[in-house]
């Protein structure tokens, strides 16, 4: 099965040690670890204002990671992990290998398009040259 | 006002000064009409910057296309294209949800 690869991103209270963060990074990196998955990228924002009032937070500790991983059990134990997390107040996963493709492709067919465009009135001097 | 006015209260008495006052009127009319619907033509800012993604994560980006109360502004008013409006809401409404944007700002 083809490798699905995720954002994974959630918010702590603004007073939550470092360390309390850097543990729970490596609980998620274990989650994955044992569902055959892996963290590919663990990013800490820090302490951002939030948009709106999170029980009632103003402020929050934004980490971000990305998953790599085939198994949809994965991301459910992870989020379970993150529901049960006291600090944590709020997370958001969103899959993203579906849009990463399409933009591939899109870029692809973008490039061959230049391509032709560029080939084209090479084509149409050569034309214009045999008729003369 | 007045001008457009008076023609229309007297066409009864005389049938060539009603006609006379309606071609006047017309240019009149035509000109208003034609700044009315004069627009300048709005191009999608993605499609210019050839977007093929748009990430949620970016605020900068998306902050323009939100209004002062949190809506989403229309693709009447940024000229935004439809594909791109598509990604763009998308990308809006994950980004509310994980608090980097407003469902509708207090004040």
């Amino acid at each position: 099965m083809e490798e699905r690869i995720y954002d994974l991103i959630f918010i702590c209270r603004p007073d939550t040690p470092e360390e309390e963060v850097n543990k729970l990074i490596a609980l998620l990196e274990q989650t994955a670890a044992e569902r055959g998955g892996r963290v590919e990228k663990a990013e800490k924002w820090g302490t951002r204002k939030l948009a709106y009032r999170v029980r009632r937070h103003r402020e929050g500790y934004y980490v971000y990671l990305v998953v790599h991983g085939t198994r949809g059990d994965m991301i459910q134990e992870m989020e379970r992990r993150l529901k049960v997390a006291d600090p944590v107040i709020k997370y958001l996963t969103v899959r993203l290998d579906d849009e990463l493709k399409r933009q591939r492709k899109l870029a692809q067919r973008r490039e061959r398009r230049a391509a032709r465009r560029t080939r084209k009135p090479k084509s149409a001097a050569a034309a214009q040259q045999a008729a003369s | 006002m007045t001008d457009e006015l008076k023609p229309q209260s007297d066409p009864q008495s005389e049938a060539a000064g009603s006609e006379r006052a309606r071609a006047a009127a017309t240019p009149a009319s035509a000109r208003r009409s034609k700044r009315q619907f004069f627009r300048k033509k709005k191009v999608c800012r993605f499609c210019a910057d050839r977007v093929d993604f748009i990430d949620y994560k970016n605020v900068e980006l998306l902050q323009p296309f939100i209004q002062e109360r949190g809506k989403i502004v229309p693709r009447r008013m940024s000229g935004t294209c439809s594909r791109h409006q598509r990604w763009l809401k998308v990308a809006i409404k994950r980004a509310r949800n994980i608090a980097l944007l407003p469902f509708a700002s207090e004040i």
